[in-house]
């Protein structure tokens, strides 16, 4: 569930054509897009037996084909690598649910049908800027997940996962760009996704 | 007669049909812990059946794994259907531990809280701040070193994906739903294998008809292939020899009440041999009643010999030929009981119950034959030549003579023949030929076990100790050598209780580790001071943890806790000794983990090898047997008949067996320890028509026709087993056959200097 999150933040980032409710047609237009992007990202999660949030920071790689890498530099640094049927992460190899790789699936080959089947979407599109909520309509994700709040312009800013227990998690995404060729590191990085 | 009867109906109205492939294997020769072991290492696999509902997207898998669901469950052949893994049973097992969580650590946080705790706070805040860290943390409340979280999912190694509460495994194109059945009952009863197999083939179309792909497999589905085919085979046999034997008797005798005579004998015979067996076994396995079916061939010999007889003498009588016929037909009989009784002194229950019935089925057909025969016959007579008299009158007339005017270059090929086929023979004591699985059966097994790597191998060590602490000891020095084996990919996983239990020692050693090194040094509280907590929350930690000092879990406890896959690992502690079964996933590389057997309380169960090197053990005893029973008719001709004709007797055998032996050679056959139960058949077979022969005196021509017919009848029977498609059958059949052949062929020289003499007096 949490993975899901994950990858919908990655996905609706670097968004490949969403159609289907017709706000998400608009935003999908307005986003650059690119079989590659990387940036920064700067996490906070506020978690309700904490008095402050975690924070963290780190960059991100999203690449269509290979998957996604986010590396957190601070506090701690550690690697993440996940694609359609892999999750690696410090603890070795987790637990993918079939789920995530249906809505990344979904996603890629603008299959929408399946992504408004899973949230309701509402959302305004001004313009300077878009914003978009998502409701999960599965009971078993909403015992989890209880909004997800997505907002930018030609790329996703910023990203608000309100969790049913009362945690929130904010993460912003800074220094976007699309390169055309991954680094060598991105490469290996990806390279231990592969089975 | 009538005992036998109502005996019957009692013993056949209950359950008396084995199955299973195990109940054919001995028991008695292991230790007895180790068949205790090996009997719960197996109880589950036994009865569990898999199932893999495949299609493009997780959903439509599981809708196909749910339909699939209902019908299993309507089936009424499950104890158990398992499609949706709740939670519940984890949040259980987590309330129930979690108090122990300073006493229970796995080996891995073991391992870093002693050599360095600062990187378990690392850890720690890697998994807090990662996106998908939450699961892992969602108890820091109560948890905040999360080391009862770290405890918790040691507990399950290999993560499976669920979805909707249903566990989803993926390969590259497609996504499958697991659903896991336990059948009810692990003795499984014939008809109840067959809805099995007709279930899983129809449900298979049913998914494929939908567009998706079902995986089945599952212990029980290969006995239920063995069982069909067994079932095939019975009814080939048995339809085959019995039209075959209605084929001869007509041609022969061309009347209904020999026909009728030896239907009495043979099925007589088998009723008897079936109830006695019931009676003394319990249960009879299929597999006996596969030999069982080819003994109608030979039971039919009695009868045969008492007719054929009949047209030695153009005045005879039932009496007057029971007289002439007894001495062969009860030397024939014991002969034949000798070669079964060695078969009964094998360990494998399978073949003494093929020797107590084959044994029984005989002696009540012989009974029939002596007993009733005489009776029922009076006032028969053929009055017509049967044209299969001629031909074997004429055969047996000009083929010894052929035989012994080229005996030289005969003799010559034949002992080469003989001599480059024993060459070529080679033993094989696999115990897997004891099964032979259809191909796709064994391309869907290996597939689920690519996609689900969750069900434990064959092979397993088995850990004791004399006591808790000593089996924990023992236990965990093994363990710590499979990882480094894990480590290393020779092999995929393992299973120890005592890596998830430490014993009551290593749960205060694990205190003490905490204390030193996460309480007492201040680490902890520095820790949840940076992160946020509460002071407040600090101090409810130290005190809870304070509190906690002498909490013990016990085994029995743990236990309590455990799921079934676990619970049976442990084998309990008696008389002085405590024992427990490592179940091994995934093995790569056997021999690495033979080397291990040597580590202290250790012993590595491999059921298969020790079964096969049985298997060869036994080939070796019973070649002995072989020679005993050889001695023993040699002896007990030559005393009877005198050394040189006793001799001139045996050479039937000998020949014949040297003949059979020689053919597994040259057509390449399995020679395994069922060849030499075949050859011993084959010995009794063999003396019986050297007997027939040497005792025919001047009716010659009447027992060559019914030594042909009993040969043509238990050649077919043989025959039809020869075409079986299970290994040891098919090698059976054929030892038998070839066997036969050879005495029917050699036998007519026996006696041959008499008829030379005896055809010339009676040309004059």
């Amino acid at each position: 569930m949490i993975l899901l999150k994950a990858l919908l933040l990655y996905l609706l980032a670097f968004g490949q054509g969403i159609s289907g409710e017709a706000i998400l047609t608009e935003i999908a237009a307005r986003l650059i897009k690119t079989p590659i992007t990387q940036g920064d990202f700067h996490q906070q999660k506020h978690l309700k037996v904490l008095h402050k949030p975690l924070i963290s920071t780190g960059t991100f790689t999203y690449d269509q084909n290979k998957g996604v890498i986010w590396k957190t530099l601070t506090p701690v640094a550690s690697l993440l690598l996940v694609n359609e049927s892999k999750l690696l992460t410090g603890q070795g190899e987790q637990a993918l649910p079939a789920a995530f790789g249906k809505v990344f699936k979904a996603m890629l080959g603008g299959d929408l049908a399946a992504l408004s089947d899973g949230f309701t979407i509402t959302g305004t599109d001004r313009k300077t800027s878009w914003q978009l909520e998502l409701t999960p309509k599965d009971e078993m994700l909403k015992r989890i997940i209880s909004t997800m709040l997505l907002s930018g312009d030609s790329e996703l800013r910023n990203l608000e996962i309100r969790e049913a227990g009362g945690n929130i998690t904010r993460t912003a995404f800074d220094n976007i760009t699309h390169p055309t060729q991954l680094t060598d590191e991105q490469q290996a990085d990806f390279e231990r996704l592969s089975p | 007669m009538l005992v036998i009867c109502i005996l019957g109906v009692q013993a056949l109205s209950k359950d008396w049909l084995e199955t299973g492939f195990l109940a054919l294997l001995p028991t008695g020769e292991q230790q007895p812990e180790i068949a205790k072991a090996t009997r719960q290492h197996n109880e589950l696999s036994n009865r569990k059946v898999i199932w893999l509902a495949g299609a493009a997207t997780s959903q439509d898998a599981i809708n196909h794994a749910q339909k699939l669901k209902q019908q299993l469950e309507q089936s009424r052949l499950f104890s158990k259907v398992v499609l949706e893994f709740t939670q519940q049973r984890y949040i259980e097992q987590y309330r129930q531990l979690f108090p122990y969580r300073y006493q229970l650590l796995d080996a891995q946080t073991q391992a870093i809280l002693a050599a360095n705790p600062g990187r378990l706070i690392e850890q720690n805040l890697e998994i807090l701040n990662s996106p998908v860290g939450q699961m892992q943390a969602a108890d820091l409340e109560r948890d905040p070193a999360l080391l009862f979280s770290r405890y918790f999912s040691a507990q399950n190694p290999i993560k499976l994906n669920l979805e909707q509460g249903i566990v989803v495994l993926s390969d590259r194109h497609r996504f499958w739903a697991l659903l896991l059945t336990d059948l009810q009952d692990e003795r499984l009863q014939l008809d109840k294998l067959e809805t099995l197999s007709g279930l899983a083939d129809s449900a298979t179309e049913q998914v494929k008809a939908a567009g998706g792909e079902l995986l089945v497999s599952g212990m029980p589905l290969f006995t239920a292939h063995g069982a069909e085919s067994a079932k095939q085979e019975i009814s080939t046999v048995g339809i085959g020899s019995s039209l075959g034997i209605i084929v001869l008797l007509w041609a022969t005798f061309r009347s209904v009440r020999p026909l009728v005579l030896s239907s009495l004998a043979i099925g007589s015979g088998l009723f008897a041999a079936l109830v006695i067996c019931v009676l003394f076994f319990g249960k009879i396995h299929i597999l006996t009643l596969v030999f069982g079916a080819s003994l109608i061939g030979v039971a039919d010999d009695y009868a045969q010999h008492f007719l054929c007889d009949s047209f030695g003498e153009r005045d005879w009588n039932p009496r007057k030929g029971l007289k002439f016929i007894l001495p062969g037909l009860t030397l024939g009989l014991i002969s034949n009981l000798l070669s079964y009784a060695g078969l009964g002194f094998s360990p494998f229950p399978g073949l003494q119950e093929v020797a107590l019935f084959s044994a029984m089925g005989l002696l009540v057909a012989w009974l029939t034959v002596v007993l009733l025969f005489p009776l029922l016959l009076t006032g028969f007579a053929f009055n017509h030549q049967p044209g299969i008299l001629k031909l074997t009158t004429y055969w047996e007339q000009h083929w010894p003579l052929w035989l012994n005017k080229n005996q030289r270059w005969l003799g010559l090929m034949l002992t080469v023949f003989i001599a480059s086929g024993l060459w070529k023979l080679a033993p094989q004591d696999d115990v897997r030929l004891l099964q032979s699985p259809p191909p796709e059966l064994i391309r869907t097994a290996d597939k689920i076990r690519s996609l689900f790597p969750l069900t434990p191998d064959n092979q397993f060590f088995l850990v004791s100790g004399k006591d808790q602490s000593d089996w924990h000891q023992n236990e965990q020095t093994l363990l710590k050598r499979l990882e480094i084996l894990k480590q290393q990919k020779t092999l995929t996983a393992y299973q120890g209780l005592s890596s998830y239990w430490p014993d009551v020692n290593q749960q205060q050693q694990n205190y003490r580790l905490l204390k030193d090194k996460l309480y007492d040094s201040g680490l902890l509280e520095r820790y949840m001071m940076e992160l946020g907590f509460d002071k407040s929350a600090v101090t409810a930690e130290y005190k809870q943890f304070a509190g906690s000092e002498n909490n013990t879990l016990t085994l029995a406890g743990w236990l309590a806790t455990a799921d079934e896959t676990k619970q049976q690992l442990w084998l309990g502690c008696d008389s002085g000794r405590c024992q427990s079964t490592v179940a091994l996933i995934g093995i790569n590389d056997v021999n690495a983990l033979t080397a291990l057997q040597d580590l202290p309380g250790v012993i590595w169960v491999d059921q298969v090898e020790s079964v096969s090197s049985l298997f060869a053990r036994y080939r070796i005893r019973a070649s002995g047997l072989l020679a005993i029973a050889f001695c023993l008719a040699s002896v007990g001709l030559g005393f009877k008949f005198g050394w040189r004709n006793g001799a001139t007797i045996m050479s039937v055998p000998v020949v014949a067996l040297a003949v059979s032996l020689a053919m597994l050679g040259w057509f390449d056959q399995l020679f395994s320890l069922f060849n030499l139960f075949a050859l011993l058949l084959v010995l009794g077979i063999g003396v019986d028509y050297g007997l027939f022969f040497f005792m025919a005196g001047d009716r010659r021509a009447s027992t060559s026709l019914g030594v042909t017919l009993s040969a043509l009848t238990t050649l077919l029977a043989f025959g039809l087993l020869a075409i079986s498609s299970t290994e040891i059958v098919h090698a059976f059949g054929f030892t038998v056959t070839c066997g036969i052949v050879t005495a029917l062929l050699c036998a007519p020289l026996i006696g041959l200097k008499d008829i030379q003499s005896s055809n010339t007096m009676e040309r004059r």
